[in-house]
């Protein structure tokens, strides 16, 4: 580890002359030949372990996910990663990454438009492949991620990204795969004692946010069969929500405005609805359940929602969800720059009661799974993306967490970053001081 | 806590003298009449603890001539007979708005423009919250309708605050009587008052409530200055600060926790303030009763909340829970803890509940007397008018209220209410017309009518094939009823008519439209007891227990501290001797006695550590938690206000962080002045009060921060206004400061130097609690952490401080210390920065997760600190990432988040470490302290478990348990038609109220 380091000290040390290296670097060229990655423990990603294992991929693809001793290595460029781990590329859900550089800035805001209603708005146009901040959000292991639009009621459509590309149209892994609902908040329940006016108010305008959702919704299932006279944006736009071929991801967060979201745009025949947020989800576990939902857990790093709670209830959350049987995937919604910590959050679910290789499959194959990407991606097993993640210790462990190589569609990426340059050119600044060698 | 000084009796009023409007002119004759009433045979209360049944009150004049047993009535008095009925001197309310103009509250928010200077023209103070120029007397005007309204309550006289902004001038005691204001003004300044609410200024300063205290210390000050060098500055608020000393001071405060805050500044100035409390201030009983403060209590009981609702009563705290059922409690553990209050009306939404719920507060335990002494005796007494008002003795003001039995009880009527010798008529002594009647309705078969209930509020049963409740209500002799024909058939019988001789009679009409004659002959009247068994029997009072905190996660007998005795974990010293494999570790007296292998200790709790970890405690060098109030984001320079003013003992974070391993906090002030506020240094003493938190002994700290922040740089155009608005001014600003603070500084130090003679003759500097705070700093006496981010500015700062003589203690933040961590190490500057945060705002996109491990191979004392409640009980693996991202080594990493942090606040010598002789706060891991799989079994601060997980999941039931009863208890009662309130949400609050919004800001200007 310390030798690698001053290796690359001094390796940077040699190109600072060439300022643009390194800050976002060039996504890698596709797939030439045949590897196999040998020797390492897999972790498929569907809640199996192989000790001493090997993958191989061609063209992108993978061909071999197994013991070591049952891999062909003909024809293979074979790397020995023995003692490492093997993962899946991790999966970020409900991510802003890409559609936002820095948040107090708002000329680089690219994640919310104008209106309550916008089912038209593509998230992916606005990807932006250059983000200083995504070489960092790789380096950890996070490979693919979700676009979502935020904001309103209807946000717009998310698509699935891969994070090592040219511009939006290569990154793209699924366009347009949802549609985002942000469950208006529940903001005060009808009682007999009279409420604060300014409350009024906003249930008042909250029910009409309802009315116009139901219009709208209405007016989508009845477009889509057909009958219109008039092209329509938005409710072109919502056409797959009826056929299956669309998600709806409506977020919510408080108990009751789940039941009372899933109950409201059910009877327009939406057939495919994800959860999102749910930090109530354990106070509604038996009505999930019960409407076969998957739910994008937000918030594992997050303070309890009441003062009451269990003061671990937000880390031990995917364990119970989990042993209630509800399919969930993590996110982490803190911040963009923080998306980084997405294998810790899968780490902090481990240490409250959920088992190693579960928590992986909830920011892996389980999140494949609620993105209707699993055919393709989530976990390490023939046919799939060869997208995976080598590692020298435990990935869900910040003390151990160390990607020594990862590879999207097969290709083997660059993990240097801004950050790593950085640390690179001040570090040799004080070697060099300290020694009085002048380059 | 000074002893409130009596101003000699009859001051106000020359005996004898008749209240009168004498400078009047007539038109017409003159009208004087003197009064004269004799009320015979009454049972009188002459004060609170003396009671002379069959007595005569005698008064003239609007005053009390005579009054006792063997009273001579003089020919001409007009005798009303009084038997039977009580009469008790008028009640004292000492805190209303009587009178006086409504005050619009400003609501300044996040999103407000800025209004540094006041907007109050004329010689006044700079600040408009401070305004004790305002005398009420000025403002009142009798209102009628008002006075009845208090009148109904039983109140004679009553003192009149304008309620507006901090210094708020002087309160008049007025009489309720409907007369000229020149009449019913008993005492123009018969108190002054204060609180820590700004009111209806609009100024900026102060936002917060630590502001709030530091300006009204800094009146103090200035008005004492003021006085001494009055050619100095002419200033009518500081002139007319001084004069509204000299009266009772009466401070209103909104809840406990600023009972002590007040009475803190009080008793840095020589006052004792009489405060005026919320209602929960059995809560902290203990520390209410160390004020010394007199108290005056409002009766305003929360209603129960709508639980039916398991999702909504999840939504109602523990708190709020155990507050309702123990809030008319509140005046009997104040009196049994041997606090002096009076009571008071204010607060309440619905007046008309003032009596029943004093009368609540008896049942609950405040004895009778009691409860009669707090609604006269005290009340005059603290405001120096027991020489008028609050007893019926010769030469007393002729204010006192007749009533129908005990004022107390239930069934008690208050029937006139006489002030100032008028008469005031309340309600009538009902008729009591209970007992049974046979009813006959035209040609239908009799049934029998049930008057029950009591005699004010009859209650009506009709019997006949079924037994049916209706309605029936008397005015005068008249009478109205209905009731359903029968069980089945719903739709009403209503008749009409009136009583005489024993008997109602009178027409109706039935449901089939037809008309008919009725009558109903009593032919049995309600006995005593019946009528005694008919009054409601109220409920054996039962509380819950008193949890300290009074939150989730209190508890009623706080953790003990005990001699702990851990074998065989893996040791993380942090000393010479790094981590031990297979050892023990003694605490004994709060601190670490003893560290090694195969030690033992005879009565010692001895822990097996097999497998676990123990480390220091984790110490957060940067913490917002337990704190009312983050910033005062008004002027640059806030040096002035004190984080220790605004520790809040109850935030659940306390409890949560512990379950983290943090065992001790610097709170900061926020970041959104160049000088913050001054910060305090707590252990997490869960469930200690927030003095008992404040690390003894400590050294001081205050904040200092620069960039995008104090530049207003992420808020709105309205913001452009305030100095400075780049890193150029910002620099100017600390130059300015400390320019300023040395001459200050010089100032004092040559006035301290001169003889007490000399001093006698010169007039001392005016102390400014802002210029000494940084006085303090050039002094070597308060040290600075600053929030930093970008490199020119950390050097800039470091540049001031060479040039002005003063060190910078700790960067915080400092996510572009690895640029300049060469220039920190030579200027002695420590750095406090996070683990890998970045990106969130322009001046942190050059932000690295090695920055750490850079700063530290440079030699800076480096820490990882949270700046954030959630992130602080993960400390330990924030730290981690510094092994991850830089390869520094296990035991300089946790050494980031406990001894170095001890280092930077000056606490290594007792904090830090496993060393023996240090603070016994101390963490049982149950794996690797920088594995995100490691979680703290036992947090001990000074050798108490603080957090046990064991003991936190008996907590957790006890509390749900705890919830169960109090739910069922109000379901039980909203049942019994009591009322109720509906939960709302805590997101409701912060997306509607400003004030919220604000702090949530706030708390985002912190990062």
């Amino acid at each position: 580890m310390k030798i690698t380091k001053r290796y690359i000290a001094a390796f940077a040390a040699l190109l600072l002359s060439v300022p643009a290296w390194a800050q976002v670097p060039a996504p890698a060229a596709k797939q030439s030949k045949p590897v196999l990655l040998k020797g390492a423990t897999l972790h498929v990603g569907n809640g199996t372990v192989v000790e001493n294992a090997a993958v191989g991929f061609d063209n992108g693809k993978i061909t071999y996910a197994g013991p070591q001793s049952g891999a062909n290595l003909n024809g293979y460029e074979v790397v020995d990663v023995t003692g490492q781990h093997i993962y899946p590329g991790l999966i970020h859900t409900n991510s802003s990454l890409g559609l936002n550089e820095i948040e107090s800035v708002r000329a680089t805001i690219d994640w919310r438009e104008v209106g309550d209603f916008n089912p038209n708005v593509r998230s992916v146009v606005a990807y932006n492949t250059d983000s200083d901040i995504i070489p960092t959000i790789r380096a950890n292991g996070v490979l693919m991620t979700q676009l979502t639009p935020i904001g309103g009621t209807v946000s717009g459509s998310s698509s699935i990204v891969q994070l090592d590309a040219w511009n939006w149209e290569d990154a793209i892994v699924k366009a347009d795969e949802g549609l985002h609902l942000n469950w208006p908040a529940m903001l005060i329940e009808t009682g007999n004692a009279t409420p604060d006016p300014r409350l009024r108010g906003r249930a008042e305008a909250r029910e009409e946010t309802l009315n116009q959702l139901a219009k709208l919704l209405r007016d989508g299932a009845v477009y889509k069969s057909g009958k219109h006279d008039s092209e329509n944006l938005k409710l072109a736009a919502m056409a797959g929500l009826f056929d299956g071929t669309k998600k709806l991801y409506i977020h919510a967060n408080y108990g009751k405005e789940i039941i009372e979201a899933v109950n409201f745009v059910k009877p327009y025949g939406i057939k495919d609805i994800v959860i999102v947020g749910a930090r109530d989800a354990m106070a509604v576990v038996d009505f999930l359940k019960a409407n076969n939902l998957s739910v994008i857990y937000s918030g594992v790093h997050a303070l309890p929602g009441r003062s009451e709670d269990d003061v671990d209830m937000p880390y031990k959350t995917p364990y119970l969800l989990h042993k209630a049987g509800v399919p969930f995937a993590l996110d982490y919604d803190l911040s963009i720059h923080g998306i980084r910590n997405l294998p810790f959050i899968a780490g902090t679910a481990a240490a409250y009661g959920l088992d190693k290789e579960q928590a992986l499959a909830s920011v892996s194959l389980n999140a494949a799974k609620i993105l209707g990407i699993e055919k393709q991606a989530g976990s390490v097993e023939v046919g799939k993306d060869a997208t995976l993640v080598v590692s020298a210790g435990d990935l869900l462990d910040m003390r151990t967490n160390n990607v020594t190589s990862a590879f999207i569609q097969g290709r083997k990426i660059d993990l240097n970053n801004k950050q790593k340059f950085l640390y690179d050119k001040f570090d040799n600044k004080y070697k060099i001081d300290t020694k009085g060698v002048v380059n | 806590m000074k002893k409130i000084l009596t101003i000699a009796a009859c001051l106000a009023l020359g005996a004898g003298n008749v209240m009168a409007q004498e400078t009047f002119p007539r038109n017409g004759v003159y009208d004087e009449r003197s009064g004269l009433v004799a009320f015979t045979n009454a049972t009188i209360h002459t004060d609170y603890k003396t009671t002379v049944t069959n007595a005569t009150l005698l008064i003239r004049n609007g005053k009390v001539e005579a009054v006792g047993k063997s009273v001579k009535i003089p020919a001409g008095a007009v005798v009303v007979d009084a038997k039977g009925k009580h009469i008790y001197p008028g009640l004292v309310d000492m805190y209303t708005s009587y009178g006086l103009p409504e005050v619009k509250a400003e609501r300044v928010g996040y999103g407000s423009a800025p209004q540094p200077e006041t907007a109050k023209q004329g010689a006044f103070n700079w600040n408009q919250a401070i305004r004790p120029e305002t005398n009420a007397v000025e403002l009142f005007k009798v209102d009628k309708k008002e006075a009845e309204e208090l009148r109904k309550l039983g109140f004679g006289t009553v003192l009149a605050v304008h309620r507006d902004g901090i210094a708020r001038g002087t309160a008049s005691l007025v009489t309720l009587a409907g007369k000229r204001e020149n009449e019913v003004v008993l005492k123009d300044r018969a108190a002054a008052a204060l609180s820590f609410d700004r009111g209806s200024s609009k100024q900026d300063y102060p936002n917060s409530l630590m502001g709030a205290v530091a300006l009204l210390r800094q009146t103090y000050l200035d008005a004492q200055w003021n006085e001494k060098n009055a050619a100095r500055e002419q200033n009518i608020s500081l002139k007319a600060f001084t004069e509204a000393n000299k009266f009772p001071q009466i401070f209103e405060v909104t809840e406990k926790l600023n009972v002590m805050r007040a009475d803190k500044v009080g008793d840095e100035f020589g006052k004792q303030y009489i405060i005026k409390g919320a209602g929960d201030e059995y809560q902290m009983i203990k520390e209410i009763k160390e004020t010394k403060a007199p108290l005056i209590v409002t009766v305003n009981y929360p209603d129960a909340y709508n639980v039916e609702d398991p999702y909504d009563a999840r939504r109602v705290s523990l708190a709020e829970m155990k507050h309702w059922e123990m809030a008319p409690a509140n005046a009997a553990m104040l009196h049994n803890a041997g606090v002096t209050f009076a009571f008071s009306s204010a607060d309440l939404k619905d007046k008309k509940d003032f009596l029943p719920n004093i009368r609540k507060a008896i049942k609950y335990g405040l004895p009778q007397e009691e409860a009669l002494k707090a609604l006269t005796a005290t009340p005059a007494k603290l405001l120096q008018a027991d020489n008028m008002v609050g007893s019926l003795n010769e030469g007393m003001l002729a204010n006192f209220i007749i009533t129908s039995g005990n004022l107390f009880a239930d069934n008690n009527l208050i029937l006139e209410n006489w002030v100032q010798g008028e008469r005031y008529k309340v309600t009538d002594v009902p008729a009591d017309y209970r007992g049974v009647y046979t009813l006959k309705i035209g040609q239908q078969p009799d049934r029998k009518l049930m008057i029950a209930g009591t005699a004010e509020k009859p209650e009506l049963k009709v019997i006949a094939q079924d037994t049916v409740k209706g309605n029936i209500s008397f005015k005068g002799n008249l009478v109205t009823l209905s009731f359903a024909q029968d069980k089945k058939n719903k739709q009403s019988i209503r008749l009409s008519g009136w009583y005489d001789a024993q008997k109602m009679q009178g027409e109706g009409q039935l449901p089939d439209a037809t008309t008919v004659k009725w009558s109903a002959a009593l032919s049995e009247a309600m006995t005593d007891k019946a009528k005694k068994d008919s009054a409601k029997v109220a409920d054996k009072i039962a509380l819950g227990e008193m949890i300290y905190p009074f939150a989730a996660y209190g508890q009623a007998a706080m953790p003990k501290q005990e001699a702990i005795l851990i074998k065989n974990a893996t040791v993380w010293t942090n000393e010479k001797d790094g981590k031990l494999e297979n050892a023990d570790v003694l605490l004994k007296n709060g601190k670490i006695a003893k560290v090694g292998k195969n030690l033992s200790e005879s009565g010692a709790r001895v822990i097996d550590g097999t497998g676990k970890h123990v480390t220091p405690g984790i110490i957060d060098e940067h913490s917002h938690i337990a704190l009312d109030g983050v910033n005062e984001g008004t002027q640059a320079v806030t040096s002035e206000v004190r984080m220790q003013d605004v520790v809040n003992h109850e935030d659940i974070n306390i409890y949560r962080q512990l379950a983290g391993g943090v065992t001790t906090s610097q709170l900061l002030h926020g970041s959104a002045n160049p000088v913050g506020g001054q910060s305090a240094i707590i252990k997490l003493r869960w469930g200690k009060n927030p003095q008992e938190l404040l690390v003894e002994g400590a050294d001081q700290y205050i904040k200092f921060a620069l960039g995008e922040n104090v530049k207003h740089s992420n808020r709105s155009n309205l913001h452009s206004i305030r100095y400075p608005q780049s890193r150029m001014g910002v620099e100017q600003v600390y130059v300015d400061a400390f320019t300023r603070a040395k001459e200050y500084d010089k100032a004092w130090k040559s006035y301290n130097k001169l003889s007490k003679r000399q001093q006698g003759k010169t007039a001392a500097p005016r102390r400014d609690l802002e210029l000494e705070a940084l006085a303090e700093i050039l002094n070597g006496k308060r040290f600075i952490t600053c929030h930093s981010y970008v490199q020119s500015e950390i050097n800039m700062m470091m540049k001031v401080a060479d040039q002005m003589g003063f060190k910078v203690n700790t960067f915080t933040h400092i996510l572009e210390g690895y640029k300049v961590a060469d220039k920190m190490k030579e200027h002695g500057a420590g750095g406090s920065t996070f683990g890998d945060w970045w990106a969130y705002k322009m001046e942190v996109k050059d932000a690295i997760p090695q920055n750490a491990s850079i700063m530290h191979e440079q030699g800076v004392v480096t820490a990882i600190n949270s700046d954030d409640a959630e992130m602080a009980r993960r400390l330990n693996q924030e730290a981690a990432k510094s092994v991850k991202y830089a390869g520094m080594s296990e035991e300089e990493a946790l050494k980031m988040v406990t001894l170095n942090p001890a280092k930077l606040l000056h606490l290594d010598n007792r904090m830090g470490s496993l060393k023996p002789g240090k603070d016994a706060d101390v963490v049982l891991w149950n794996n690797h302290p920088l594995s995100i799989y490691a979680k703290p079994e036992k947090t001990f601060v000074d050798g108490i478990a603080y957090y046990d997980l064991e003991r936190d999941e008996q907590l957790r039931q006890d509390m749900e348990k705890e919830r169960v009863r109090l739910i069922q208890k109000m379901l039980t009662s909203k049942a019994g038609g009591a009322r109720t309130q509906t939960p709302v949400t805590r997101r409701t609050t912060v997306e509607h109220c400003e004030e919220v919004e604000h702090s949530e800001e706030d708390a985002y200007l912190a990062y």
